[in-house]
């Protein structure tokens, strides 16, 4: 009823783009170009739209037009039910722009310094040495399973299910959580 | 800032102008990689080896994008083709921004800085980010809150010193007292000798004592009072002042349960702890150094045996301070956590009503307040599980000291008497000892409070006046120029914004919502900073303009006004303290409140509820409004402000307005365009940058973005009818 009237009315709807809706390929740029519903996207960037709860489920897939907007091209429901490469093309995609170190190890925390957290802990990559500002807002456990971590520097950590570590590094974690 | 950081393996230092490292490859592996500028090009080096390069006569332009947890360099040819350079943890993202920076420089103008002034973006000694400040945290950690709290008791001395002196003068009296007491025993009543006039002497003695020692009581008690109470106000003021002064950013991130939690909780914590413990501190110490001496005097042999358990004691006391000191920190923020909850829910509670969601909070609250118990239990329980063993070394000594003493009685080697001052030395040296035993805990919970008030009294306000800053009468002249500003760094709002304001024009500003028309205003307002470019009031830099004077001439209606729980006339009069009631009269009857406070019983007087809520948002509106009128700024900006009035109102406040604002700024921001027909002309935002300046007419005859913008209106008002 209103669509006919104008587009500025139109309404969004939620696209939802299965394995076939959808190529991806890896442009020699080092970006990321699709093809869906018979036109050409370049560059596009996939959003995780619930990154704590399912890493795997509901990524937007968004592309800029010319004047600089975003605009979604549609939503992968699930990573899992792509093609085999498609797979690997999304989740190497992922895995750069959310670069998420995991916490595997903590070997000591100390705390008490102007609001600051210093944290040395091993993580996948790397042993390192993680100062948390404001670390009321920076080190927050979400749904009482995740631990996230965002440092001074704006990097992130995170551990996904806090159980899982070690004992001794519950221990220590379970002080400031 | 250091943009020569390191080099790949391999290449010369001079045959590079900036060489900067990376640590994440196209797979998001870590990886070693070294990214190198000159002149001519950027060199992509992988594990010291040279994998790809970019001619900068190729490149268009060149930016640093940040991901979420980690920043690519990119760069455009001049097909406006993207290309990634390459990829690096945050660490480094100040020092690629920079450098991205100068090669933009360079490709705009022609013109290659080779060094930057900018600061370090990491402390040097630890790579530790310095955020903005000076000073490591981490290399210059805040070891003295405790030396931080006792100067602060600086302005009570004469009272400290007072109550200091009472408490030693009452020490004093009770160490002699056993010295009277062994002269009682041992020349006295053991030898059964009736020498009176040594009896009477002693006796006088220490009734005198007793009797003085009532006075040095009430000395004591006296200063003791004062100090607590000036202590805790003082504390408080200085909390609350700091929350006043500091700049919007620094405030928003904290919430408001938090900030709460530390002017009552905190400060009432640390009033406590210096009163009680801050003079018991000195007092015990000495109390614990002089009653040592006093009995190595009387007796080393004992002494001996009751010191030697004491170092032993203190290591333990020392060792548990850190364990426990860790669980108050986890109470503390259970406890804010709990306020904040309690905080958001009281204040939304209209939203929790409206959508049932009682159970909901309740069962947060619930939770949420179990944590903090549980919290203190933790820490609790460690502490009861710690003191008695601690105790048990301290006092050890004690039951060493009965039997040696005993045995050296039946060894005849010392008098009943000598032995009964001594063990009263060592019953009183239990008064410092208990209170050492209790201090772990008691210095733990100080210990969190004043980090958490030194945190807020120390930081530093982003927004701070130049040291030229001076008061200025503000004439109306508002120039933007080149103007950048983001919330966060680099994830710029506004972007390149130029404009100029004469004085006593009408400006409107339009834009879709989110594009940052509030923003433009908080940075007149200069409740942020802009991250590069200049405003300029009258010509003045604002940073020149103190902030007093600035704010007190600049007038602001918002959307979301908000009215303090009070009367109608103390809202309106908040602008100006000393208003007359006349005055008031005539704002509220500009800003069209007038007739509709009449026919409110109380009148004038009548109470608008917290945060004004049982008057209409339309009224609130008219009295925010009122209020701002009352100000009688030269620069008067409107955000919204007549967003929830119906046109009819909103027609005879504007005509009302159109009286008042004749002669000063105005800058006024409305959804509804037709609010802005009155405007000298419209600025349009559009992505963060200025679209359009003009007319209502020119911009019509140029449709462009505002063009569609009333088009798109027009429609919405068609489809209502
Ligand atoms: N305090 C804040 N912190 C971070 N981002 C903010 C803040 N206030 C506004 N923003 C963001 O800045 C942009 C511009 O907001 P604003 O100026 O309020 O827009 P409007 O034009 O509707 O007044 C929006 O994208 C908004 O999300
Ligand atoms: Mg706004």
């Amino acid at each position: 009823m209103i669509k006919n009237t104008e587009s500025v009315f139109e309404v969004d709807t939620l696209k939802i783009l299965t394995d076939k809706d959808i190529a991806l390929h890896k442009a020699e740029s080092g970006f990321l170009n699709a093809e869906a519903f018979g036109e050409t996207y370049e560059r596009v960037s996939l959003t995780r739209l619930v990154p704590f709860m399912n890493e795997e489920k509901y990524i937007s897939v968004t592309y800029k037009t010319e004047d600089n907007e975003w605009k979604e091209i549609g939503v992968i429901e699930d990573i899992r039910k792509l093609s085999e490469e498609k797979q690997k093309i999304v989740r190497e995609y992922l895995s750069f722009k959310y670069y998420i170190p995991v916490i595997t190890k903590i070997n000591k925390i100390t705390d008490n310094r102007m609001g600051y957290l210093f944290l040395e802990a091993e993580t996948t990559a790397g042993p390192k040495k993680i100062a948390v500002n404001d670390w009321w807002h920076n080190f927050r456990m979400i749904q009482n399973k995740m631990l996230s971590v965002t440092d001074a520097d704006g990097n992130r950590y995170c551990v996904p299910e806090v159980e899982q570590l070690d004992k001794a590094s519950v221990k220590k974690l379970q002080l400031f959580i | 800032m250091n943009l020569k950081l390191s080099l790949p393996k391999g290449v010369d230092e001079q045959s590079v102008v900036f060489s900067l490292p990376f640590d994440i490859d196209r797979s998001a592996k870590r990886t070693d990689g070294h990214l190198t500028a000159t002149k001519e090009k950027l060199s992509v080096y992988y594990n010291g080896e040279l994998c790809e390069q970019f001619l900068l006569e190729d490149i268009m332009e060149i930016e640093v994008e940040q991901l979420i947890g980690c920043s690519m360099l990119c760069v455009k040819d001049a097909l406006g083709k993207q290309k990634f350079v390459c990829a690096f943890s945050q660490k480094h993202f100040m020092r690629f921004a920079e450098l991205a920076k100068i090669i933009e420089h360079y490709l705009k103008t022609g013109i290659f800085t080779e060094t930057t002034d900018a600061d370090e973006p990491a402390c040097p000694k630890c790579g530790i980010s310095l955020n903005g400040s000076k000073k490591c945290v981490y290399c210059e950690g805040d070891k003295g809150v405790f030396v931080k709290l006792i100067k602060r008791l600086a302005p009570y001395k004469k009272q400290f010193f007072f109550s200091l002196f009472a408490t030693f003068m009452l020490y004093a009296f009770d160490v002699i007292n056993p010295i009277f007491q062994r002269i009682l025993v041992d020349d006295l009543i053991v030898p059964n000798n009736a020498d009176w006039a040594l009896f009477f002497k002693v006796a006088a003695c220490i009734l005198v004592m007793n009797l003085s020692s009532v006075g040095f009581r009430l000395l004591q008690e006296n200063s003791n009072y004062k100090i607590s109470t000036a202590y805790g106000r003082d504390l408080r003021r200085d909390i609350f002042n700091k929350t006043q002064d500091l700049s919007m950013s620094n405030v928003a991130k904290r919430t408001a349960g938090e900030l709460i939690n530390r002017v009552s909780g905190d400060a009432a914590t640390l009033q406590d702890f210096m009163t009680r413990q801050g003079k018991d501190m000195i007092f015990q110490t000495v109390a614990l150094v002089a009653l040592v001496i006093i009995m190595f005097v009387t007796n080393w042999k004992l002494a001996l045996i009751v010191v030697i358990p004491l170092p032993f004691a203190a290591y333990l006391s020392i060792k548990s301070f850190n364990a426990i000191s860790i669980r108050y920190s986890r109470v503390w923020r259970c406890q804010c956590r709990a306020s904040e909850l309690l905080h958001d829910v009281l204040h939304g509670v209209r939203v929790v009503k409206n959508y049932g969601g009682e159970e909901r909070e309740i069962e947060a609250y619930r939770k949420a307040s179990g944590k903090w118990a549980d919290a203190v239990k933790r820490a609790d329980i460690l502490w009861y599980m710690v003191q008695p063993p601690i105790r048990y070394v301290f006092t050890i000594g004690e039951f060493c000291a009965l039997f040696f003493g005993g045995s050296m009685i039946l060894g005849g080697q010392m008098q009943l008497g000598e032995l009964i001052q001594f063990t009263t030395y060592v019953y009183m040296l239990y008064g410092p000892i208990q209170w050492l035993t209790s201090l772990p805990r008691v210095l733990a919970q100080a210990k969190v409070s004043a980090g958490k008030v030194f945190e807020v009294l120390e930081e530093q306000n982003d927004i701070r006046d130049n040291e030229s800053a001076k008061d200025i009468e503000i004439e109306g002249d508002i120039d933007f120029q080149n103007v950048f500003f983001g919330y966060k760094a680099y994830n710029p709002v506004l972007k390149d914004i130029s404009f100029s304001i004469k004085k006593g024009e009408m400006i409107g500003i339009v834009g879709h919502s989110g594009v940052g028309k509030s923003t433009l205003i908080n940075l007149i307002m200069r409740l942020y900073d802009p991250t590069a470019g200049v405003i300029k009031i009258d010509g003045m830099d604002i940073k020149d303009i103190s902030q007093n004077s600035l704010r007190s001439q600049v007038g602001v209606v918002l959307q979301e006004t908000f009215l303090f729980s009070g009367t109608v006339l103390e809202n309106i009069r908040y602008a100006k303290p000393d208003a007359s009631f006349e005055e008031i009269i005539t704002a509220a009857k500009i800003a069209n409140c007038h007739s509709f406070i009449t026919r409110m019983p109380d009148g004038y007087n009548t109470i608008v509820g917290e945060r004004g809520y049982s008057i209409s948002g339309g009224e609130r509106q008219r009295i925010a409004i009122a209020r701002a009128i009352l100000h009688d700024p030269k620069i008067l900006i409107l955000d919204e402000a007549t967003a929830s009035l119906d046109t009819e109102t909103e027609k005879q406040i504007q005509d009302a307005l159109d009286r008042l604002i004749a002669g000063r700024t105005t800058i006024a921001i409305a959804h509804r365009l037709s609010t802005l027909a009155n405007a000298d002309r419209l600025i349009v935002l559009d992505k963060g940058k200025v679209a359009e300046i003009g007319t209502h007419t020119e911009l019509l005859k140029n449709k462009g973005v505002y063009y569609n913008l009333v088009m798109a209106q027009r429609q919405t008002a068609k489809l209502k009818k």
